[in-house]
């Protein structure tokens, strides 16, 4: 599977149906606010809590100091920007960015419960077109989210213009799986089992399919390699984790 | 070989959780781990390689980690074997110094770590529980547990086939090596019954937690 972008019409992926591009964000953005409310409880569910263990690597790899900068795209409820706000430090700074409100307001709610308000602001921002100035992000992390970006080249190079030269990029999402056993089993699992759980705990299939459909046609290891490449990063590589199931790509800005 | 990050990540996360509560529990630790930063020692692995960082913070916490930029304080070189044996080992501070293990960097920091978690009672079956639900869990702390028995057993054996020789070979006179034997099992005695004191202790305060 080496599914490129496929923006070049004025058609695009939701799942594995073809939407007109503008009509991609306000579907996804559906998506999401129906999950919201009990979108951590799903991701532990799903993932049988090792999507804590993939972001854990994640943040090892950004090698975040205190007082850096950090955006949080995609951010979603928080739970990356809740870990970057303990290693940047009061002198440091966290920003939650996400395309969607009812991610956003869980998220907010979610570290005020923390305390861990004081160094982190939440901005509503999609991916494409950062409302942030040039060379200001010391690193930029966006986790399981650049499969829901209309144009994932553009928001590359959006991510590209606000990092700092020298900073730091890391995507983590789901990829190819790298035996074609496993391939099997993760399909027969995200194509029935994921949708429902998703119809059990969220009353909701439908948003599950598209996520489970979404992971397939979300660009392999090696292509998104290169579309990291082409968007300006240099020193890019990826670490596949858990059979490839999941891959987080990293590239710094030259 | 390669291992798979989010393994290596879920070691560290189960060390970590396991350091952090021990040290909770032990009065005085944190000031004393404190005290020790700001410190990194880095764990190079071979045969299986893997790497493991451990942080002091400012705060005194502990942090694991599997990867790291900035240089170690003080970094441990050697194979897997190897490290087993130091932490089997009756003093493992002499047998790190003494043995295969490269050491590079300020060893001084690392010898004063070293005591203040030798004193901890680190218990690692509640982070495993936590990490990986209660029955995976309470299995692979059952394996710890059986793995750490039979390495001391094993060294247990090897010691008193190594006393015996001495005792033979050695012609040291025989009621001396024997009282040295029986006061050093005393001190273990006393160890190991400290050591259930506490533990029943923190299972009596979870008690009165669950019920109140
Ligand atoms: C699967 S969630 C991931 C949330 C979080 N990062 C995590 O790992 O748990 C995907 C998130 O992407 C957000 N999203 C979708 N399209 C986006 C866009 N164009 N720009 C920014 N965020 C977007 C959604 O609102 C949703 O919160």
């Amino acid at each position: 599977m080496s599914t490129q972008d496929n923006t070049t019409d004025d058609t695009t992926d939701f799942g594995f149906e073809r939407v007109k591009k503008e009509e991609k964000a306000g579907r996804v953005r559906e998506v999401f606010d129906s999950v919201a409310s009990q979108y951590d409880l799903m991701n532990d569910l799903m993932s049988g809590g090792l999507h804590r263990l993939w972001k854990r690597f994640t943040i090892e790899l950004s090698s975040v100091r205190p007082g850096q900068t950090v955006l949080d795209i995609a951010g979603g409820t928080g739970d990356l920007a809740a870990k970057f706000s303990n290693l940047v430090g009061k002198d440091g700074n966290v920003i939650l960015s996400d395309i969607n409100a009812a991610m956003l307001s869980v998220g907010r709610d979610r570290l005020i419960d923390k305390g861990a308000l004081n160094n982190i602001s939440v901005v509503q921002a999609d991916a494409q077109f950062l409302p942030f100035e040039d060379n200001s992000i010391d690193c930029i992390t966006i986790a399981f989210g650049l499969r829901n970006v209309t144009d994932k080249a553009k928001a590359l190079a959006s991510m590209n213009r606000v990092l700092k030269p020298g900073g730091r990029l890391l995507v983590l999402e789901f990829s190819k799986p790298v035996s074609p056993l496993l391939s099997k089993i993760y399909d027969a699992y995200s194509f029935s089992a994921l949708p429902a759980m998703g119809k059990i705990i969220a009353n909701d299939a439908d948003s599950y399919r598209y996520l489970a459909e979404s992971i397939r046609k979300h660009p392999d290891q090696e292509t998104l390699l290169e579309m990291v490449e082409d968007a300006g990063f240099v020193d890019c590589r990826y670490h596949n984790m858990t059979g490839g199931i999941v891959a987080v790509h990293r590239g710094i800005k030259g | 070989m390669e291992h798979d990050p989010a393994v290596i990540a879920g070691v560290c996360l189960v060390a970590e959780k396991a350091i952090m509560r021990a040290v909770d529990l032990s009065v005085g630790t944190r000031n004393q781990l404190q005290r020790l930063h700001p410190l990194t020692v880095g764990v190079n692995c071979s045969s299986p390689s893997v790497d493991m960082y451990l942080t002091i913070d400012a705060e005194g916490a502990v942090s694991v980690a599997s990867y790291r930029e900035e240089a170690a304080t003080v970094s441990l070189a050697g194979s897997w074997k190897d490290f087993v044996g130091v932490a089997a080992a009756d003093d493992p501070a002499s047998a790190l110094i003494n043995g295969n293990i490269q050491i590079s960097g300020d060893t001084a920091p690392l010898l004063r770590l070293q005591t203040v978690l030798a004193d901890l009672d680190i218990d690692w079956e509640a982070p495993l529980t936590e990490a990986l639900g209660s029955v995976a869990g309470h299995q692979l702390a059952n394996v710890i547990r059986a793995f750490t028995r039979t390495s001391k057993s094993t060294h247990q054996r090897l010691k008193r086939q190594l006393s015996e020789f001495i005792l033979e070979e050695g012609r040291l006179s025989p009621p001396q090596a024997e009282q040295n034997a029986f006061f050093s099992a005393v001190d273990d005695l006393v160890l190991r019954v400290d050591r259930a004191d506490s533990r029943l202790k923190r299972i009596k305060k979870r008690l009165a937690g669950l019920s109140g």
